[in-house]
């Protein structure tokens, strides 16, 4: 199933991707090679034969609509740029993208030959008579293939990120794994799990009510529920490790494996921390009132989770893969 | 009461971790564990588990990463909105409910993008952030958690982790409608 749903993501996304930008260039969505009238305001009095004025490109919001044919910028457009004049006229300029820059040339600007910056040629620039501003022609760089130059870096920026969290889980890993096996030295692992004895055995009914695997399980749970993630993490792996210990085969995962899986997957936590900080940033009158909502939907999650993950496991082809049964009965015959 | 409970989890929260590593080691001290060694032995484990998840969460990230570069999402939020919009779940808090399970970082974006859009306090605001409360990114948890362990063969796991994230997303719906519905 992760086959499937793996390549479904890597292939939907290389279609849609290319058929976006085969739309874009027929479409001609950033009008490439099709000069633009801009007003270019720029109070510095210039000297010298050779130019260079600081500035802004000033469109209003229904000019830009109209080269681009769109709909999309509903304020003026006040870009600051920097254009370099030649003595016969000619000229060139450039601009960087920053928060006020339009959502199209923000977008163009991520594909364009200096990263975040769009460039182009100025065709015909006519000052006023105190030079404080200008009519001017300008001509962007051409924009293309947008979408898979975003799909490429992606894919490398992606990959650099997995490589930069597992890294960063060396420490944490190291600190709680320690801690873990002295709590299991001195015992107290299985104190804790007697506790839960009659919660546990119902839900991993393959893994013994003692073993390590169930009180790395506890743990696991009650940080995630706490909203100690950097603690639950190294929690769960060991969790992972222990219940590994007691897989018939080794590269599959068990039915226990799957159950913790869906516990972990439904992420029940007492306060959804990140969104109330999120709501708190953009001005809510009352952040926390999401706690009851996202406990009742995560309830759910985590309930219909547990419920599947033993449905599923009864089905033929989920349980051929895994000869847990037979095996743990056989060796209860010859033990 | 909400306020109390809060505080409350707050208070755990932070007590939490001192206090454990105070019990674990302060236990094994007195039940005689030589803990300085026992502390190492264990925590020698902390790389390889690490390291040996970087291959699995590569292959997951990065397919997620194009996927959402090339944004597939909204074509597939316009195919799927008309079922959506049967059960009362608004068409721009969808794109939320398909990026939860494949990506945490995607989803907080778009949750951010919709309160700063509706509101935070606006029904889609409310439900987004709902939402995002709901479930854990299931794909980054299967890749990180199986693949800690070398499991290639995942069986029933992602059925049933997407059927977890289907009843958390149809759930957040459900509270929000009737507790703050239009």
């Amino acid at each position: 199933m992760l086959n499937y749903i793996w390549i479904f993501l890597i292939a939907v996304a290389l279609l849609v991707g290319a058929g976006k930008d085969l739309n874009d260039e027929v479409r001609n969505t950033y009008q490439n090679g099709v000069p633009l009238e801009v007003t270019f305001l720029s109070p510095q009095i210039p000297a010298g034969s050779v130019l260079r004025r600081e500035g802004q490109f000033y469109l209003t919001a229904n000019q830009f609509n109209d080269f681009y044919k769109t709909t999309s910028q509903h304020e003026e457009v006040k870009q600051p740029a920097v254009i370099s004049l030649s003595a016969d006229g000619s000229g060139t300029f450039i601009f960087s993208s920053a928060d006020a820059t339009p959502e199209l040339w923000k977008r163009m600007s991520t594909s364009a030959s200096a990263r975040d910056q769009l460039t182009g040629t100025v065709e015909k620039i006519e000052f006023s008579d105190d030079k404080s501003w200008a009519k001017a022609v300008i001509l962007l760089e051409p924009i293309r293939f947008v979408k898979l130059k975003a799909i490429t870096q992606a894919a490398i920026d992606f990959a650099n990120t997995a490589v930069e969290i597992a890294i960063g889980l060396i420490g944490v890993m190291a600190l709680w794994l320690g801690l873990m096996k002295v709590a299991e030295e001195a015992g107290l692992v299985k104190v804790l799990t007697r506790m839960l004895t009659p919660l546990t055995k119902r839900l991993f009914p393959d893994v013994p009510s003692d073993h390590p695997a169930i009180g790395a399980i506890i743990m696991n749970t009650a940080a995630n529920m706490l909203g100690l993630s950097n603690a639950a993490t190294p929690m769960g792996l060991k969790a992972m490790e222990e219940l590994n210990k007691l897989s018939p085969k080794t590269g599959t995962a068990t039915n226990a494996m799957v159950t913790f899986l869906a516990i972990n997957t439904g992420g029940l936590i007492l306060i959804p921390a990140t969104a109330i900080a999120v709501r708190a940033a953009a001005g809510s009158a009352n952040p926390g009132i999401i706690i009851g909502t996202a406990i009742f939907g995560a309830g759910c999650a985590t309930l219909t989770g547990i419920i599947a993950s033993k449905i599923l496991q009864r089905l033929p082809r989920y349980k051929k893969e895994m000869p847990e049964e037979e095996k743990v009965a056989k060796e209860e015959r010859h033990g | 009461m909400a306020d109390l409970f809060r505080s409350v989890i707050n208070i755990i929260s932070v007590f939490a971790i001192p206090l454990m590593i105070a019990v674990f080691l302060g236990w094994g001290f007195i039940k005689k564990v030589h803990v300085y060694e026992v502390f190492v032995e264990g925590a020698k484990d902390g790389f390889q588990t690490a390291i040996r998840i970087i291959p699995y969460l590569v292959a997951m990230l990065f397919a997620i990463g194009i996927f959402r570069a090339s944004g597939a999402m909204d074509l597939l939020a316009m195919i799927i909105s008309p079922v959506t919009n049967l059960i009362g779940m608004p068409a721009d808090t969808l794109p939320m409910a398909l990026m939860r399970p494949l990506s945490g970082s995607g989803s907080l974006g778009i949750m951010t993008e919709l309160m700063k859009t509706h509101g935070p306090d606006s029904f889609i605001g409310v439900l987004a952030s709902t939402m995002y409360g709901s479930s854990e990114t299931t794909f980054y948890v299967l890749a990180v958690y199986f693949g800690s362990v070398n499991i290639k063969n995942s069986r029933h796991a992602v059925p049933v982790g997407l059927l977890a994230d289907l009843a958390g997303m149809l759930g957040a719906v459900f509270i929000c409608r009737i507790l703050f519905g239009i």
